[in-house]
């Protein structure tokens, strides 16, 4: 699910991105801001960081004794992805294993879907492995499927989500 | 729309093994490049509590509640729900700007940009944003939570027990939210665009 949140970081300038006439140092924040978002890739809370989309006020500088940089409190809105249990998603299948499959939606690549969730499908083999189900449904790389998350986890290391869905219930399934 | 795994005959399976505990990622006989344990936390079924209860005496399995949306209680504050079609008039905007941005070699756009446009692209089948947000309004004075909101219109139900179903949260609503609901479909499905 997408989300719109307000947030406020602090954005070091260094000193001599300092201007008198300002035009300059709005840049700058934005530019250093614009970094800073693409560098932290995802948060826990908020899913993965998609797009800055309005600077909404920049506070007072504050010097940084040692080094003379100016510290400004910066707030800001911007557009995030996060993937929540209970959430129903469309999700692309993108690696087919002999327990489950892989499905990718938006920015979260990994959605795990266990064959243990998927009733009525089994695993064939072969060059290209796909599922199928008694009623000669496939289940294979590319195919759409709708499925409902029942577990996220964020790995902070890595800044990566991965969850795990189910595809038994009624309205899921390949689409 | 497609070959779904509809029907009111779909069953429920309970979960058979626990998912809670880790699993390793692998392909046959060699492992994944990563070979990850993966461990998730899932709400408590009250399983272990039905024993206790019991005494250890023939445990009656209880049907496990629907896994219900809680959105608006893991949100931080300022943090609000955008419908797909939203984020991709908004992720459209800045895409227009990108030939702008990407003259300057200091400007970074995020990595997971694309992939939320794509995304978003994707789910957007309406003509008109402003239409879907009145028709969705509606639904709110009976109730519905922005996040219960967003989910109907991402999933583009074709009935009211489509939404009942994809959305567990709103079946204690059911007698209220039916009319209201199947008048909001019949709105929603006028502004959809054919794929």
């Amino acid at each position: 699910m997408f989300l719109k949140a307000q947030l406020q970081w602090n954005v070091i300038i260094p000193a001599d991105n300092l201007d008198a006439k300002g035009l300059a140092l709005q840049k700058a924040i934005i530019v250093r801001l614009m970094d800073e978002f693409a560098a932290k890739k995802a948060a826990s809370s908020l899913g993965y960081f998609l797009a800055v989309t309005s600077l909404d006020k920049v506070g007072e500088g504050r010097v940084r004794q040692h080094s003379g940089d100016v510290l400004f409190p910066v707030t800001f809105t911007c557009l995030t992805y996060k993937a929540f249990s209970g959430e129903v998603l469309e999700g692309e299948v993108h690696k087919i294993l002999k327990h489950g499959v892989f499905i990718r939606c938006g920015p979260v690549e990994n959605i795990y879907l266990s064959h243990l969730k998927m009733q009525g499908y089994s695993f064939v083999p072969g060059e290209n492995p796909i599922f199928m189900s008694e009623k000669a449904a496939k289940i294979e790389k590319g195919v759409k499927l709708r499925v409902m998350v029942i577990g996220v986890r964020y790995m902070e290391a890595e800044k990566e989500f991965q969850a795990v869905a189910n595809l038994d219930g009624d309205f899921l399934g390949p689409i | 729309m497609g070959d779904k795994a509809g029907g009111k005959g779909g069953a429920k399976s309970a979960l058979k093994t626990p998912l809670s505990s880790g699993f390793e990622l692998n392909n046959g006989s060699t492992k994944s490049r990563k070979g990850m344990n993966v461990q998730f936390e899932f709400e408590d079924r009250g399983g272990k509590r039905d024993k206790a209860a019991n005494g250890g005496k023939n445990p009656v399995k209880k049907p496990t509640p629907p896994l219900q949306l809680r959105v608006e209680q893991e949100l931080p504050e300022n943090v609000t729900c955008l419908m797909d079609c939203e984020a991709a008039q908004v992720l459209e905007g800045i895409q227009e700007q990108m030939v702008v941005l990407s003259e300057d070699p200091a400007i970074k756009i995020p990595a997971s940009f694309d992939k939320g446009l794509q995304r978003a692209k994707r789910g957007n089948n309406y003509t008109s944003l402003q239409s879907v947000q009145e028709v969705l309004q509606n639904l709110k004075k009976h109730g519905v939570a922005d996040s219960e909101l967003c989910l109907i219109a991402n999933i583009h139900p074709e009935s009211a027990d489509e939404v009942f179903s994809l959305v567990p949260s709103l079946k204690g609503k059911k007698n209220k939210l039916l009319e209201p609901l199947n008048s909001a479909l019949d709105e929603l499905s006028k502004i959809e665009c054919s794929a």
